[in-house]
């Protein structure tokens, strides 16, 4: 009998792959398996809740319990938001919205410069957006901006993308710890932020061809994104997180669309006294 | 390469004495897998994924052990015994070692 | 979202170039001690033959070692896959060795030249919150033949 302890030689039970090359590999192609599920989701959800009808919207939005409830306004306010009201009518029937599809404005007494269109066809536009335009042509382009987000759905299309991108990430949560869930949360957020630049992009070159055809020009719209630019009191995060697209591109499309449809005699149409 | 999990091999002898080989390996399936297991949880029954899985990371195991008698010039590997640990969620650890021995 | 970004890159950083340190240095060591304690012979045949007058014992020798946060992230993403994952392949290898070579010391200490009947067996005191482990721990125990 003959008993001994030869040497086991290296490597056997252990596989020799750089880690580095491996993390690399599997970084890009889990990434881009996320960017690929995200994208077709975000599409079939939008796709699919085209098909909600405006009015279940409607309903839901008042069901919701939103900003503006339960705020009475002063005569000011009151004659500001009729003024706003106007100017979404008018810009509205030049924009083609569905039967049945209805927009309504409401005034925020705030200093924020910004506005929103959210479900069931509410725009909100705030002081501050009012004080920073020049003239009515550049608050025009924004209202029929927000107009056109409705006029498209956009408000519940983007939560039914939220819902399904949110159901779809969660399902992934068996596997991984924390650090992968943010992981996979950063890669489809960023995927799902730069299809809302899409709609933006959308909602502008619809918002000009609502004014072309109420002014018949485009002159003054770019006025407030040039506010934007010069001022900065708009908090813009980088043009890769932001939802809106950068404020160059926007004022270069807009002169574009100047150019292409030539204005006679461009005329800016002052805001009423008191606004 | 004759392995067995008893001490001997019958109708043969052991001539030499070689030692403790091992092989392991630690293996998942893809998430897809993962998803389908846990909706599996729900009706009861055989996860064909991870049944596939522990059986090739058994076979994986079992190999690199045999690699390992062969480097040293072994013939047979007795005595083998598989052990498994759990060390991340979804993955299958297997390992398995056995004694190296020459037979005749 | 940008500080979770870095505070997660930084981790990420860290793990990779001390987990590489530390898992370099624990296999040089492993090797060298291995060379020395060579002369202990390790089987795990129950049979104890007869080579002599000797008393016997249980030796035992066990080890948790940890995973680093870059090789757990990679073999996060591993199990999105599917496959085999390397990351906890090399920290396996560490665990098992260490184990035997703890075994090994014991025995040496208590003056015998082989161990028996050699068992491995992989415990599980660790587990983080969310049951995901990261971390293995290995018990190699065995009879020592002392020749008197």
């Amino acid at each position: 009998m003959n008993y001994e302890n030869p040497e086991i030689p290296e490597g056997i039970n252990v596989t020799p792959e750089h880690p580095l090359k491996e993390f690399a590999v599997l970084l890009v192609g889990v990434s881009t398996a996320i960017v690929v599920a995200v994208v077709a989701l975000s599409l079939l959800a939008g796709y699919m809740v085209r098909f909600v009808p405006f009015a279940q919207e409607q309903a839901l939005a008042s069901r919701a319990g939103t900003l503006w409830q339960g705020v009475v306004l002063d005569e000011e306010a009151q004659s500001k938001q009729h003024y706003l009201q106007s100017l979404a009518d008018r810009l509205s029937v030049h924009m083609a919205l569905p039967e049945g599809m209805t927009i309504t404005v409401h005034y925020v007494d705030e200093p924020t410069v910004n506005a929103m269109a959210t479900l069931g066809g509410h725009v909100v536009i705030f002081q501050g957006l009012i004080d920073a335009v020049p003239s009515e042509n550049a608050l025009a382009m924004v209202m029929a901006h927000e107009i056109a987000h409705v006029q498209h759905r956009h408000p519940i299309v983007a939560l039914g993308r939220g819902f399904a991108v949110a159901l779809a990430l969660s399902s992934l949560s068996g596997v991984g710890d924390g650090m992968m869930q943010q992981w996979l949360g950063s890669v489809g957020m960023v995927t799902s932020l730069s299809f809302s630049r899409a709609q933006e992009a959308e909602s502008d070159l619809d918002a000009l061809q609502a004014l072309q055809q109420e002014y018949g020009h485009v002159g003054g719209a770019e006025a407030f994104f040039e506010y934007v630019m010069d001022g900065g009191h708009w908090l813009e995060p980088p043009a890769l997180l932001s939802t809106h697209p950068g404020t160059e591109d926007r004022i270069e499309r807009i002169r574009a669309f100047a150019r292409e449809h030539p204005a006679v005699n461009p005329k800016l149409v002052p805001l009423p006294t008191g606004m | 390469m004759i392995v067995t999990n008893i001490e001997v091999i019958p109708g043969k002898t052991v001539i030499k004495h070689l030692g403790i080989v091992n092989g392991n390996t630690v293996r998942a399936k893809h998430a897809g897998r993962d998803i389908m297991a846990s909706f599996k949880n729900i009706f009861g029954g055989e996860l064909k994924g991870y049944t596939e899985l522990l059986q090739e990371s058994r076979e994986e195991a079992l190999q690199r052990m045999i690699e390992q008698a062969q480097a040293i010039g072994a013939n047979a590997v007795v005595n083998v015994r598989f052990s498994t640990s759990s060390i991340a969620a979804g993955a299958a650890e297997l390992f398995a070692y056995g004694t190296a021995v020459v037979v005749e | 979202m940008n500080l979770d970004l870095i505070v997660f890159l930084v981790l990420l950083v860290l793990g990779y170039v001390f987990g590489q340190i530390a898992e370099k240095r624990h296999f040089k060591s492993i090797i060298e001690r291995e060379k020395a304690l060579r002369d202990v012979l390790c089987f795990n045949e129950r049979h104890i033959p007869d080579l002599g007058p000797a008393d016997t014992t249980l030796v035992a020798g066990s080890v948790v070692v940890s995973i680093d946060y870059f090789k757990r992230f990679v073999a996060g993403l591993r199990n999105l896959v599917g496959g085999r994952m390397n990351a906890y392949e090399s920290l396996l290898e560490r665990a098992r060795r260490e184990a035997t070579l703890r075994m090994k010391e014991e025995a040496r200490a208590r003056g015998a030249t082989s161990v028996w009947n050699v068992r491995l067996e992989t415990a599980s005191i660790y587990k983080g919150a969310r049951q995901d482990v990261g971390s293995v721990e290995v018990v190699a125990y065995g009879t020592a033949r002392i020749p008197r």
